[in-house]
């Protein structure tokens, strides 16, 4: 039996690992079914957390909203540019009033809407799938549209792009090696800003995306789960990047770490040529 | 201008994180009534002190230190602070199964229930809000390595509860996340 630490296998299945170690437990694991189920155990464990986090949460909505039936309901949005995790943003008018005849004493007039730079999670019980809908819908431009779709499953088209969008730092990884293939990449808007969107398939699980924009714009990086979906949030180069998908933790981060590895969609030197 | 603006961004990024401060400071505390008061007068204090936060510090970092603060500054006035530091497990079992939540498992709950509240503080934020380590450990005054270590001794306890494999030998492989000596449970 291959003797690993419970400090090793609590960071691995929180994907708190660097690559090599994680792939040395990747390959304990096929071989030690007493590992494999100490780490499916702590998994189980990690889901219970997560679990009764969000239903603490979704509970809190639900009191909030039941206290201010005539408001409308939870806006969802993402974090800070709109490409960090899925977060919650409680309609401001809604809660805003709540929180004056709840008492928790705001002196303030109510805002018109809530802005705000960091945001977690919110249950999903309150959505439906139309405001899903225009919510996505409100990230499409022409240029989402405009493409051939032959085009936007064409790699190297893709790249340039994106490049040409977002900036030549942005990274426009192939995944092929780690079990996902690129699907196609697209030109999404938030703000009058283009996000570039690409699309792997791998297993069976839904799509996975990376999202990437130009500018720093997370306050804080890393991972988060809303609903079934998780995502990686990190800046690098003065680009941001949001890595989302129905994966686990570990593996997210695992694709994030290896996509922040990646060269740029136009290597440094170019960049440097063009820009003269 | 400037003032008033920042004055205007932090009340409004507090009320749209109203539920998750509220998570917060009822699962600090481990009851709602109780929870509902610490952030009540935390929220005053924070808009009162504003100028305290500093602008490109995660306003959300900054609420859940600033309610933290306070529920430790209370505790310290206490006559009796480790008694008040244990909610019944009635009062967390609210918390788990009210308002249209789902229902989350006994073992769960009682297991949360019976945490110090730093500890549940920091599953909290790791797992339930995806903070980082070091920004759950700015936020709960301590370093990465307790946060690390209260991760690790939650997880591996609720595993050992839950009927799972009992824990393989120790370490024949080294990693960055030394155990935490000096605290409970």
């Amino acid at each position: 039996m291959t003797e690993l630490s419970d400090e090793l296998l609590v960071a691995y299945v929180d994907g708190q690992l660097a690559r090599d170690q994680t792939r040395a437990v990747d390959k304990v694991l096929d071989q030690d079914d007493v590992v494999a189920r100490r780490v499916e155990a702590l998994k189980q464990a990690h889901s219970r957390f997560e679990f009764a986090f969000e239903a603490i949460l979704a509970g809190e909505v639900s009191e909030l909203m039941a206290n201010a039936p005539s408001l409308p309901p939870p806006v969802r949005r993402r974090r800070g540019n709109g490409l960090a995790k899925i977060g919650m943003i409680t309609a401001g008018l809604g809660l805003g009033l709540f929180a004056l005849v709840a008492g928790y004493g705001w002196p303030l007039a109510l805002p018109e809407r809530a802005t705000l730079p960091q945001a977690g999670e919110i249950s999903s019980a309150t959505r439906t799938w139309q405001d899903e809908a225009v919510r996505a819908q409100s990230l499409l431009s022409r240029d989402s549209v405009e493409v051939a779709a032959e085009s936007q499953g064409n790699f190297d088209l893709v790249a340039l792009q994106m490049a040409q969008a977002i900036g030549p730092a942005v990274k426009i990884p192939d995944l092929e090696a780690q079990g996902f293939k690129f699907v196609r990449g697209q030109l999404l808007r938030f703000g009058g800003e283009p996000i570039a969107q690409l699309l792997y398939l791998g297993g069976r699980t839904a799509p996975l995306a990376l999202y990437a924009r130009r500018g720093e714009h997370e306050a804080r990086d890393g991972f988060a789960k809303g609903g079934a979906i998780g995502s990686v949030a990190w800046s690098d180069d003065g680009i941001a990047y949001l890595l989302a998908g129905e994966e686990d933790k570990a593996t997210l981060l695992r694709l994030a770490e290896k996509i922040r590895h990646e060269p740029s969609a136009q290597p440094a030197s170019t960049r440097k040529l063009s820009a003269n | 201008m400037q003032a008033e603006t920042q004055h205007e961004s932090v009340r409004h990024g507090l009320i749209a994180m109203l539920p998750r401060l509220k998570r917060f400071a009822d699962v600090l505390v481990g009851d709602k009534r109780q929870g509902r008061a610490l952030l009540r007068r935390a929220l005053k204090r924070m808009l009162a002190d504003q100028h305290r936060y500093q602008q490109g510090t995660p306003l959300d970092r900054f609420a859940f230190a600033e309610i933290y603060r306070l529920w430790l500054s209370q505790l310290r006035e206490h006559a009796d602070p480790l008694r008040q530091t244990k909610p019944s497990g009635a009062d967390f079992e609210r918390l788990l199964r009210g308002n249209g939540a789902a229902d989350v498992d006994a073992e769960t709950t009682r297991f949360l229930g019976a945490l110090p509240p730093q500890q549940r503080g920091t599953l909290l934020l790791v797992y339930g809000e995806g903070f980082g380590h070091e920004d759950a450990g700015l936020v709960l005054d301590t370093d990465p390595d307790t946060i690390q270590a209260r991760l690790i001794r939650a997880s591996t306890s609720l595993a050992d509860r839950l009927g799972a494999t009992p824990s393989p030998a120790r370490a024949a492989v080294e990693t960055h996340y030394p155990l935490e000596a000096t605290e409970g449970p």
